[in-house]
């Protein structure tokens, strides 16, 4: 007598989902499955439909967001829509992208909590699965009572991991889990959900920490079908330049490969560093590969001499800082949640004034982190008009932006990667501003938008422009920064060029920060940069 | 001190305070519960003087408006003073007005004693668990305390975005025109934010109707009784002196 194989946790067969109003499909047909005990990584560009997928897996679309569904739609073998996605949540564990938003709780305890009572969880031990599940997120035990607005945006990740393990369904989904933690929380982020046996789905742009604990990436491609599947080896050491060329997140030394291999040095597919360096040819400089052009600074623009700084009408958080931005040259500004790094933005750009010590130079622009805060007009067009540009002018800066099909739409509407782009467009197409300021510019695009953004900032540098730049993204930061400048415990822990203090894990680590990907190659770049 | 205390035997009381003072038309009455309150937040709980000002004025300010109704048009003093005249209670050599000011600040001052010592989150969790508040509704109050502070980083966002374009500083106090222009994306942000919250409460199975259970909270502790029983006496002698 054989035992019948468990079904599979989720199963998709055509699937396709239309939002409404919307002229063509937003995901599919689409046929993917997660088998019980497998973990899957789900990869696309934005807008692919990715998040679209992992909503539509317990019926939260189309039953809370409207949108139409065909095709069918199992989870552990039954009709997903025999069940309501709160009575699945018996069995699914959603871990959502911006727990900012989704956290529910007043405290930390309520939070994790949370998903227990809802299904009636006996009182008498609930504390104690509790306890269990912060121990195992590693929050600290006398944070039971914590109010949840007092935490980090990190710390409240974590708190939500902690909800999760405490929710402890037969799945897992995660969207986007480690956007904003630090390297060590990210790794236990994923030796939790990811463990051996454990079946989960996630969606992510930081690969480091995931991939070895990965079993099958599932890929889809821009219109929401299916582009590649198969193991982490097959997908990024054999298609990743097709994932490459469709704007997709890969490993660094996926990328690197597919730029030396443009460059006329094949490489054999691989998709770790370590790998890459023992194929690389001997006597190679890495440095066009990896960093940005040589620049010559030109003259000093804004300068900060021990300026005590503090949000507007806030308290100080950075004291005694003394930094310059030149012409030309982009500065990185990194540092562990809470640092002070937006502050040290508003600062720099004359948004608020120190409250000690000086500033001199010209008002600057700020791109903010939510780049909503920038539109005041129903359109892409009237908010270019408002800068007092000619129509020849506006219609050129929205086709070098990719905004012209999108011209007259609201900008509230624009996706994400959209959304930047025009918020950039509303601060470079005028000559206001000699300082511009970005706030983590990458967040939310895939790497076809990250990449538009490095080549813009590179362009406006090169055309005179003091730039700054704030970052997580220690890849980013190496490919477009000049210099960087690491903020820690309300002052600046290390300051220098980007390719020394990105190459210097010792100062990254000691500050929670993690290096980049491609540190270990940074010894083969020989150019002086500015 | 007062923090410690559960909240449900703590609203109890403030309410009973605040029926009496609007039941009692007697300005010595009015002093006391005032004074009582007054001492608690500011020598008790150690509340700095100027925030208990400050949250006075509005309460000043509504009673300022009874008394000088009642002091400068007495004829035509309003229902609230006519009442007070009916009732009795009120010696003859006092204006009305003045009980009438004193109470505004007395209720206004409880309310401020309750609200100042009380965790908003246990109250609403206290809510749930003793006096059966439905989790929605429950959970919906908690969000609306979330959505506070980040609607304020927001409104700071927009502000900073619009001083940058117009060239001008960030003033302390936005001026009513940039409160208006500030009301759509705040008000789309809220709703998405709501939207958000919704959808990532029904995923983790909060269900309107369906049995839940609830994370056991503090209970009530020997120093609850106490103090209830404190504050009713103190409410019977300030009676009885009266």
């Amino acid at each position: 007598m054989t035992c019948a194989p468990p079904p599979d946790a989720a199963a998709a067969r055509g699937l396709s989902i239309r939002y409404p109003y919307a002229q063509a499909d937003a995901l599919g047909p689409l046929d993917f499955t997660v088998e019980t005990g497998e973990r899957v990584l789900l990869l696309g560009p934005s807008g692919c439909g990715k998040s679209t997928v992992l909503h539509a897996l317990t019926g939260l679309l189309p039953s809370a967001i409207p949108a139409t569904r065909t095709g069918r739609l199992q989870l552990f073998g039954a009709d997903v829509d025999t069940r309501s996605p709160a009575e699945w949540a018996d069995r699914v564990a959603f871990l959502f992208q911006d727990v900012e938003q989704t956290l529910v709780g007043f405290t930390v305890a309520d939070e994790v909590a949370f998903a227990l009572e809802n299904r009636a969880h006996p009182p008498h031990t609930m504390a104690a699965a509790v306890a269990e599940a912060m121990t195992r997120a590693r929050l600290p035990e006398n944070w039971h009572a914590r109010r949840i607005a007092t935490l980090s945006g990190g710390q409240k990740q974590l708190v939500a991991l902690a909800a999760t393990l405490a929710q402890g369904g037969d799945l897992v989904i995660a969207d986007e889990p480690t956007a904003s933690l630090a390297p060590h929380a990210a790794h236990l982020l994923a030796e939790c959900i990811l463990a051996p046996g454990r079946t989960a789905l996630i969606v992510d742009h930081r690969l480091g920490p995931l991939l070895d604990r990965i079993d099958r990436v599932v890929v889809l491609a821009p219109s929401g079908r299916l582009l590649v599947e198969g193991s982490v080896d097959k997908v990024f050491a054999h298609h990743g330049a097709t994932l490459v060329a469709e704007g997709i997140w890969t490993p660094a030394a996926v990328r690197l490969r597919q730029k030396l291999q443009d460059a006329g040095h094949p490489i054999p597919p691989l998709w770790r560093v370590e790998d890459l360096a023992a194929h690389l040819p001997p006597g190679l400089d890495l440095a066009p590969f990896l960093l940005p052009p040589p620049c010559t600074p030109g003259p000093e623009v804004v300068r900060l001499e021990h300026a005590d700084c503090a949000p507007p009408f806030g308290p100080v958080v950075l004291r005694d800082i003394s930094l310059s931005l030149h012409a030309g040259q982009v500065l990185g500004i990194m540092g562990p949640n809470g640092a002070g790094k937006s502050t040290l933005a508003a600062c720099l750009a004359g948004l608020a004034p120190p409250k000690a010590g000086l500033r001199q130079g010209p008002p600057g622009a700020l791109a903010f982190q939510n780049p909503e805060a920038h539109f005041s007009t129903d359109s892409p067009r009237a908010e270019l008009a408002l800068l007092g540009l000619a129509p020849d002018r506006i219609a050129r800066a929205l086709g070098d932006w990719g905004l012209s099909a999108q011209a007259d739409q609201h900008p509230f509407t624009l996706s994400m990667g959209q959304k930047r782009r025009l918020a950039l467009a509303l601060l470079t197409e005028t000559d206001r501003w000699p300082v511009l300021i970005l706030d983590e510019p990458t967040a939310g695009l895939d790497l076809r938008g990250a990449a538009h953004v490095a080549a813009c900032l590179r362009a406006l540098a090169q055309a005179g422009r003091a730039l700054a730049v704030i970052t997580h993204d220690a890849d980013f930061a190496l490919s477009v920064c000049d210099r960087v400048v690491v903020l820690a415990e309300g002052g600046i822990a290390a300051e220098g060029r980007a390719s020394t203090i990105l190459g210097d894990s010792a100062v990254l680590h000691s500050v929670g920060l993690a290096p980049p990907e491609v540190a270990p190659l940074l010894h083969r770049t020989t150019l002086v940069r500015c | 001190m007062l923090s410690r205390l559960h909240p449900l035997p703590k609203l109890a009381l403030c309410l009973i305070w605040i029926g009496a003072s609007l039941l009692v038309f007697d300005l010595q009455f009015q002093l006391a519960a005032l004074a009582l309150a007054f001492f608690l937040l500011w020598g008790v709980e150690r509340i700095a003087l100027w925030k208990l000002l400050a949250l006075m004025v509005p309460f000043a300010l509504f009673g300022f408006g009874f008394l000088t109704t009642s002091v400068l048009f007495q004829r035509d003093s309003g229902y609230a003073v006519q009442m007070a005249r009916e009732q009795g209670a009120l010696k003859a050599d006092l204006s009305p007005g003045l009980v009438l000011f004193t109470r505004v600040l007395a209720c206004g001052m409880i309310s401020a004693l309750f609200a100042l010592t009380t965790d908003a989150g246990r109250l609403v969790r206290a809510l749930m668990h003793h006096l059966r508040l439905p989790a929605p509704v429950g959970f919906a109050i908690l969000q609306a305390m979330h959505l506070v502070p980040d609607l304020c980083r927001e409104m700071q966002s927009l502000r900073m975005a619009r001083a940058m374009r117009q060239g001008q500083g960030l003033r302390r106090i936005p001026r009513p025109n940039e409160l208006m222009a500030l009301v759509i994306p705040l008000l789309a942000f809220a709703i998405r934010r709501a939207t958000r919250a919704a959808i990532a409460m029904e995923a983790r199975g909060l269900h309107p109707g369906s049995r839940r259970s609830q994370l056991p909270q503090p209970g009530m502790t020997p120093l609850d009784f106490v103090a209830s029983a404190c504050g009713l006496l103190i409410l019977f002698i300030v009676l009885h002196l009266i």
